[in-house]
């Protein structure tokens, strides 16, 4: 029986580090997992780990480093292959609304915009933005919308629509949502279904005083996009 | 599950970069100054050393991932305890990055941009010292140890405390049942190691540390799951009750010290303002992401203390400030 040295099996474990980080870079599940300004430091870091593997069973480099694997390095070998092979096979799949309940909404916001997009291309980011530099609702009756959101319930009142704002990673998004005067004649969409809302704005009293609304003219559900997160 | 599961690949994702950052500039520090005679040279004071650690941060931009495996090799390289662990604890906040996303989270308050990097300088200090209270012995992973002392001058340790070394055999060989038996032993631990070797030493600390990271990562996300974030900040309605919940927050959350200002902007309207700073403060220095690392360097008596020492005094800087500022 072949003897594994324990530089080969280092290098293994290396490679498959390498090509998990690959494989997220690769495979778009870095756009549900992190910001975008992070993406390319994990390719890198991927480039890195399988260059680092290569180095270690280069022929002639690794010769002066023979010795078999240990115990120890196998047992650390096994769970770093089944770890990086979960990784590889179960791409993440989160529930934005379950996040989201569990979540403040972010009350953050820039004392002015730089610029403000015209009604009909504002994202529904843009507008909770929109609203907290200028919080007179009434500035906007009337302006067009098309908007695209997950189906957030509250506890007390109709679901929202809402998107993930995220500063690092997932571990850190926390929701911001517009209301929406959801159709009477249709049932409420249910919770995490992606929808692109097309109307306009109006006001209605909210608990808080006047607040803005939605009032739709057509609801289309969508596939969630390909970078549901926001920076 | 499955948010959880996702959860736990967004923060070890985000974090294997920062672990490898960490270990290529170990492993780069070990091949150009190997023996590490100048940071022998670093302060031993008991408050000069931790100062002189912590001042090390700017020299690396990473958060407290990446700072594992550097703070590792200040300690295997025979730098004095106090300007390790120093650099440890406070180096993931005095690091530019750190200070310039803070000033970018909180232009209208000018107060954290002082009180975050002076902050996390006295917990640092305050955790050197209650840490020296444990002989290194009792203190630090024996791996840690064994190689640590074969780096220190004989003047600092005996033969006995050596156990190895006198003759030519490494300490890491000597005390580490995984070490590669296949290398050949180094007579002069001053002398550069071949690249080949400094590769693979790296190697193995990123694979270890690296299954530690996904523990940590593991129970982050599995704790923020099943703990919903609403209820932690609801907690905290009066000053105190604020400061510990958001201490709490800060544990079970485990992002990055470099974008946490950033994070703690979405919830600073609700909190008090000694609140805010315990979550800048704390969650740097531990974190339930952080643990298993820590692990790798601490014995589970000084990870406790270090635990219980950096609650203590975050509680403390955190209510002077909300007696200063409320």
């Amino acid at each position: 029986m072949a003897v594994v040295k324990a530089h080969h099996l280092q290098a293994t474990g290396l490679a498959l580090w390498g090509l998990v980080l690959l494989r997220a870079s690769s495979d778009g599940r870095l756009d549900l997992l992190l910001r975008e300004v992070f993406h390319p430091l994990v390719g890198l870091a991927g480039l890195i780990l399988m260059s680092w593997a290569a180095a270690l069973v280069l022929p002639g480099r690794s010769s002066s480093m023979g010795g078999p694997a240990t115990p120890g390095q196998w047992r650390l070998g096994a769970a770093t292959a089944a770890i990086a092979l979960l990784l590889i096979g179960l791409p993440p799949n989160p529930s934005f609304a379950d996040l989201a309940q569990q979540r403040a909404s972010d009350d953050s916001g820039e004392a002015e915009l730089a610029f403000v997009l015209p009604p009909a291309q504002r994202s529904l980011t843009d507008w909770v933005r929109l609203l907290r530099t200028q919080s007179d609702p009434r500035l906007y009756v009337g302006d067009p919308v098309r908007i695209s959101g997950f189906v957030l319930p509250r506890r007390d009142g109709p679901p929202v629509l809402a998107r993930l704002l995220v500063r690092c990673c997932l571990a850190d998004a926390t929701p911001v949502g517009l209301s929406v005067r959801w159709p009477t004649n249709q049932p409420l969409p249910r919770a995490d279904q992606w929808l692109q809302i097309d109307g306009d704005m109006a006001v209605q009293q909210g608990p808080q005083g006047d607040e803005l609304v939605v009032i739709p003219q057509r609801i289309t559900p969508i596939r969630r996009p390909a970078r549901p997160l926001e920076p | 599950m499955s948010t959880a599961w996702a959860l736990f690949q967004g923060l070890l994702i985000e974090a294997l970069p920062f672990l490898l950052i960490g270990v290529l500039i170990s492993s780069l520090t070990r091949w150009l100054a190997p023996g590490g005679r100048w940071l022998r040279r670093l302060p031993g004071h008991p408050v000069l050393g931790p100062l002189s650690g912590a001042a090390l941060g700017f020299a690396l931009p990473a958060c407290e991932c990446g700072n594992v495996p550097v703070a590792r090799r200040l300690l295997v390289a025979g730098a004095p305890l106090g300007t390790a662990l120093g650099f440890l604890f406070a180096a993931p906040v005095l690091n530019p990055i750190v200070i310039a996303g803070t000033w970018a989270a909180f232009p209208d308050r000018p107060w954290l941009l002082l009180a975050r990097p002076l902050g996390a300088v006295l917990v640092s200090l305050a955790l050197c010292l209650l840490l020296r209270l444990i002989p290194e012995a009792e203190l630090l992973q024996s791996d840690v140890l064994a190689e640590r002392r074969l780096n220190q001058p004989l003047s600092a340790v005996t033969l006995l405390q050596r156990r190895s070394g006198i003759v030519g055999i490494r300490a890491a060989m000597a005390t580490d049942p995984d070490a590669d038996p296949g290398r050949k032993a180094t007579p002069d631990p001053a002398s550069r190691p071949p690249l080949q070797e400094v590769l693979q030493h790296g190697g193995r600390e990123f694979l270890q540390l690296a299954v530690l990271l996904v523990a940590g990562c593991m129970l982050a996300a599995l704790v923020q799951t099943l703990l919903p974030r609403q209820w932690l900040l609801n907690l905290g309605g009066s000053p105190t009750g604020s400061i510990v919940a958001l201490m709490v927050l800060s544990l079970v959350i485990s992002v990055c010290s470099s974008v946490d200002a950033f994070l703690a902007l979405s919830f600073a309207a609700q909190v008090t303002p000694g609140a805010l700073l315990a979550f800048l403060l704390l969650g740097p220095v531990i974190d339930l992401k952080l643990a298993g690392l820590l692990s790798l360097l601490l014995r589970p008596k000084g990870l406790l203390l270090a635990m219980a020492g950096a609650a203590l005094a975050v509680l403390l800087i955190a209510q002077w400030i909300n007696l200063w500022l409320l």
